[in-house]
């Protein structure tokens, strides 16, 4: 008898300390030296933190997202719907169209790194410029989806009273927003287009068709 | 009869624990638990994502769910798997009396115990990383899924070094994102300052509208967002605000740092954030923890085929080589279901890449890397256990027949 009872100190006490000792993950107060081997050793200097967070700040030039060309990384192509007129980018739109005659609407293209903010947060902030009641995450997560390189991206569809903010206080009456929000381990895609209703109404098929062309073209 | 009062003396303790640790009653309350663990764990799975449902419901000692909104604490499996295996122990294969007739049973306790213990096995200390390579590539160096480290490093002029010094992935991921940790390197002319170390984060620009959104400091016209950790683990990248102080007293350096620095392909070089102290260039980056295998593998050849008309891929292989000191070189082919196994680690063919390429494209191979001691540990225990049950069928079967003869035998003779 005197065995088993050993033999259940001899499984519980170990295990007992194991329970005590994998408690506490051990915190290195220093750090630790070692040498690289060949294939980690070289490193980019980057000019600036904008390249080593991998934004882009170079201007759009039609036809291909043109940051990439100067950097050589990877280009967006695309086809410009009939009727948009394509302008300059900037830090932070990589694709830029104004639209109508008088260029009262206007599309963009905007990446982020990461999740760039987050879906919900995102459509709220959209809903907000348009005025709009925020959405709870079970009705942004029922949104319905588009197709945005080759993913299902998140469609939004605003109505309403546009201040633009970024600076502008001004309000514009009786616009809409359309816009798509692709979240993807590469990134974060953002397609914007907002203008007077009815115009924007009338370019929805031509907002289809030029997001459902957006391509990466590596060569 | 009234039942005699427990003993609760110092010297009957061992007889306690071992009575305690061999009730049935014990093991019933356990495989309950882990029946209730296993469902939270299933559902936990859809909110949180696998790998760390896996981490709280099943790698925990104890957790905290709430049910029907309040908070409950539970035991974790880890907590349930260990007393199993003492309880069965005990119970099963020390306490139980041992008889021909429970042979089968015993056998397939035995299973049973093995299973627990491959599930030990590999917790404690299986590892799983990928390897990517291009064509003509050749490497011995595994990176893991989702865990970061910080690097220092001195860099030459044109991004060269030859060392880093390391803050380990394990004390990394143990920071709170409020948390302030001053780390030292003698070797070093600098003390590191770590804080607001965030498992998912993106840097915004603050002329972005959302920068308005994120609290906390700008450096150098960034703002870094902390963001809800990914479902998917392996797509959380990591950032922090990071301070250099010289130790001879001159101004110290602040930055941010952010795991997107590091590289998404193979052939990319990481950008880490430079800083100079006493003329000698630095640089800070966080990187994925690495580590080595007793082994080189060389891509010569990555075959990839698409289904007609479409970019989804059809199949794709890859020719290595391998290569062992004292070992002549081999060739091998890595396919879908058809690993490389050696020393020890199993080489998967898992994907490719880039994403968006191109027919025609250069592409790279990436291949899952896992270490497992008890890899092969399940199977030998269901075939254990299937063993156990079989003998303990034909037991139970040879008693029936023995026993239905014996009665058949003992019956008057009906006339």
């Amino acid at each position: 008898m005197m065995l088993r009872y050993s033999l259940s100190f001899l499984l519980a006490v170990p295990a007992l300390l194991l329970l005590v000792g994998c408690g506490d993950s051990e915190i290195t107060p220093a750090l630790i030296e070692r040498s690289l081997s060949d294939s980690e050793k070289n490193f980019k200097i980057a000019e600036s933190s904008t390249e080593r967070f991998r934004y882009q700040t170079s201007p759009s030039v039609g036809g291909t997202s043109a940051a990439a060309e100067n950097t050589g990384g990877p280009k967006l192509v695309y086809d410009t719907p009939e009727g948009w007129t394509e302008k300059p980018g900037s830090a932070m739109r990589d694709i830029n169209f104004s639209i109508g005659e008088n260029a009262e609407a206007e599309c963009y293209v905007a990446r982020l790194p990461g999740v760039g903010g987050g879906l919900l947060a995102n459509v709220n902030r959209w809903r907000s410029q348009m005025g709009a009641e925020p959405l709870t995450g079970e009705q942004v997560a029922a949104l319905p989806t588009k197709t945005l390189f080759g993913q299902q991206a998140s469609f939004v569809a605003i109505d309403g009273n546009y201040t633009p903010g970024m600076g502008s206080t001004d309000t514009f009456e009786n616009y809409r927003l359309l816009g798509l929000i692709l979240a993807s381990d590469a990134g974060a895609v953002f397609v914007k287009m907002t203008g007077p209703k009815d115009l924007i109404t009338k370019n929805e098929a031509a907002f289809d068709q030029f997001t459902q062309s957006i391509d990466v073209n590596l060569n | 009869m009234a039942k005699a009062p427990t003993d609760w003396s110092p010297s009957n303790w061992p007889r306690l624990l071992y009575r305690f640790f061999t009730s049935f009653k014990l093991a019933t309350v356990i495989l309950v638990f882990m029946t209730v663990v296993t469902l939270l764990g299933t559902l936990g799975q859809v909110d949180n994502g696998l790998h760390a449902a896996k981490v709280k419901y099943f790698h925990s000692f104890v957790f905290s769910e709430k049910i029907f909104g309040i908070p409950v604490i539970l035991p974790g499996g880890l907590l349930l798997m260990i007393i199993l295996f003492i309880n069965m122990t005990l119970g099963a294969i020390v306490k139980v009396r041992k008889r021909w007739k429970g042979a089968g049973l015993l056998v397939s306790h035995f299973g049973m115990l093995m299973l627990l213990a491959g599930g030990f096995i590999t917790w404690a200390f299986s590892t799983d990383g990928y390897m990517a390579l291009y064509p003509g590539m050749s490497t011995n160096r595994v990176e893991s899924y989702r865990e970061w480290q910080l690097e220092i490093i001195p860099l030459s002029t044109d991004g060269i070094a030859e060392k880093a010094w390391i803050y380990p992935a394990e004390s990394l991921e143990t920071m709170y994102s409020d948390e302030q940790r001053v780390i030292k390197a003698e070797s070093l002319p600098f003390d590191v300052v770590i804080n607001g170390y965030s498992k998912n984060a993106t840097p915004i620009p603050v002329s972005a509208p959302m920068a308005a959104g994120v609290t906390g400091r700008e450096l150098d016209g960034f703002k870094l967002s902390p963001q809800k950790p990914s479902k998917e683990a392996e797509q959380n990248l990591p950032g922090c605000f990071v301070e250099f102080r010289p130790r001879d007293g001159s101004a110290p350096v602040e930055a941010i740092l952010w795991a997107g620095s590091y590289r998404f392909d193979p052939r990319e070089k990481p950008m880490p954030f430079t800083f100079t102290v006493n003329g000698q260039l630095y640089g800070a980056l966080l990187v994925k923890k690495s580590w080595t295998v007793p082994f080189t593998v060389r891509l010569d050849e990555f075959i990839f085929e698409r289904h007609p008309g479409v970019m989804t891929a059809r199949n794709y292989e890859s020719r290595v080589t391998r290569f062992e000191e004292a070992q002549p070189d081999k060739p091998l082919e890595i396919k879908m279901n058809e690993p490389m196994r050696h020393a020890g680690y199993t080489f998967f063919q898992e994907s490719f890449g880039p994403s968006g390429s191109q027919p025609g494209d250069e592409m790279f191979s990436q291949f899952a890397v896992a270490n497992n001691p008890a890899d092969q540990w399940p199977l030998w225990a269901l075939i254990i256990n299937g063993i156990g049950l079989g003998i303990h069928f034909v037991i139970m079967l040879v008693n029936f027949t023995v026993r239905a003869r014996n009665k058949r035998l003992s019956l008057p003779a009906l006339s």
